[in-house]
């Protein structure tokens, strides 16, 4: 199928076009709401099924796959959250905090984008690994973590020269032994939050229990986990829609560069998600859910860290480029894209999949 | 019945800082608080629509007087630049001065 008409058809599936209703119902003003505490319960049913489906497959594939695509995907997550800051402050101008707030939304995993990924490589008939459910799991904390220590360390360094500058520093700390020790204090709350949180607890939880009931145990509640996956996906992005046509204004705000970052940054990103996930042997949907956890933004989890590890970044660069620009451009198109990647790489698996690999690297 | 002057000091903030505000409180030794999801208009636009997160609260304590100073200036001098907060003081009375330490 031509890339065009992969979009064009993904464009008419149920979930893009009840998004881009949602948004329509913003722009006309409409009252329409979906009830909050239906909005808060869909997340984490969704990461529910995603967990439950993540440990029923790991019971029948086993651990042992998971660790290299696990330690590549949170190697290439604190990679790109670094590069991403150089983008930001260099070429862009962003100020410190801001840049570090927005390279770890885009270092950090969508949720929801994963859902929607499921759905849609669903849609298209090929399956994804299982394991990719803990990846998603292991991979919301890192680039917040990474994020959180290197502003604390950039900030004491500005300390430390302010206090060079008056003559006053007789105490020869290094930046470094300042910055993990103003961290730690920090970090240590992220990460407690962060793992504590009801999004990473809710996955895991349905992981192991996905892993203890097997296919099953499974049977008995598939019709709630299995069969309204994507209806209520459906559902949850009419709110979604909703609050992304409520920024569009925003969006003229945030500037011409985040704009096309938010757009180039996650197709960079993704592609080479799917080069490398297809070099490690995963799966046709599985190296296009590989790239989506790479090109995705977090715009749930992110405001919650960051407002409280980097309060000085303004939240409504973060939370506007990520839910309004890059969400939408990669459920509507990163994904049909990611998918031709995946299918040609995949196809032309008698060639050196290295080189495809080193080309996209390049 | 005898009513007792105390202050009746009202945060209104972004829901990302409650915690903040209350941590500063538990700092000064204060535990008791109210706290309720509000929604209005502010400098920072329209809040306490869409995402969970970019909610308002409203945290509301009664403390003596000594103890106000000191709690304003931490939350103005850690919170203000920063977060969507409205704070101000009012006078109130109560029965039992003894609960409000």
């Amino acid at each position: 199928m031509d890339i065009l008409e992969l979009i064009q058809s993904n464009l008419l599936t149920p979930i893009v076009l009840f998004f881009l209703f949602g948004i329509i119902a913003a722009r006309i003003k409409s009252d329409l709401k979906i009830p909050d505490a239906i909005s808060e319960f869909l997340p984490i049913y969704l990461l529910a099924a995603i967990g439950l489906h993540g440990g029923i497959e790991m019971r029948n594939t086993g651990f042992e796959t998971m660790f290299v695509p696990m330690i590549v995907a949170i190697g290439m997550s604190l990679l790109f959250t670094l590069n991403h800051y150089q983008i930001l402050r260099r070429l862009g101008k962003f100020n410190l905090f801001d840049s570090y707030a927005l390279a770890s939304t885009y270092g950090a995993v969508g949720a929801v984008t994963f859902s929607v990924g499921l759905s849609f490589i669903k849609n298209q008939g090929v399956t994804s690994e299982g394991y990719l459910a803990a990846i998603l799991a292991v991979l919301e904390p890192v680039a917040f973590i990474l994020a959180i220590f290197l502003t604390n360390m950039a900030v004491s360094k500005q300390i430390k020269n302010k206090r060079k500058s008056l003559g006053k520093l007789e105490d020869s700390q290094s930046e470094l032994d300042i910055g993990i020790s103003e961290t730690k204090s920090n970090l240590k709350q992220v990460l407690h939050e962060s793992i504590t949180g009801k999004a990473i607890v809710i996955l895991l939880g349905s992981i192991i229990i996905g892993y203890v009931i097997g296919e099953n145990g499974f049977e008995s509640i598939s019709i709630v986990f299995d069969e309204l996956f994507t209806g209520a996906i459906v559902i949850f992005l009419i709110e979604m829609g909703i609050i992304a046509g409520q920024r569009l204004d925003d969006i003229k705000k945030v500037g011409g560069f985040l704009i096309a970052f938010s757009i180039i940054m996650p197709t960079f990103n993704g592609v080479i998600g799917v080069l490398v996930a297809t070099g490690l042997g995963l799966s046709l949907g599985g190296s296009v859910m590989f790239g989506l956890l790479l090109a995705s933004a977090s715009f749930i989890a992110a405001p919650a860290v960051l407002r409280h590890a980097i309060p000085q970044a303004k939240p409504s660069l973060y939370i506007t480029s990520a839910l309004g620009i890059t969400f939408p451009y990669n459920i509507i198109v990163l994904l049909p894209i990611m998918f031709m990647v995946s299918s040609i790489v995949h196809d032309a698996e008698s060639i050196d999949l290295f080189n495809y690999i080193s080309q996209g690297l390049i | 019945m005898k009513l007792y002057n105390v202050k009746l000091l009202t945060v209104t903030c972004e829901i990302l800082a409650q915690k903040n505000v209350i941590d500063i409180l538990a700092k000064h030794e204060i535990t008791g608080y109210t706290s309720y999801e509000v929604e209005g208009n502010g400098a920072r636009g329209l809040r306490g629509q869409g995402l969970k997160n970019e909610k308002n609260v409203k945290v509301e304590v009664i403390m003596q007087e000594e103890k106000l100073q000191s709690v304003v200036e931490e939350i103005a001098r850690t919170l203000f630049t920063n977060f969507a907060i409205v704070l101000y003081v009012s006078d109130v009375g109560v029965l039992r001065t003894e609960k409000f330490v």
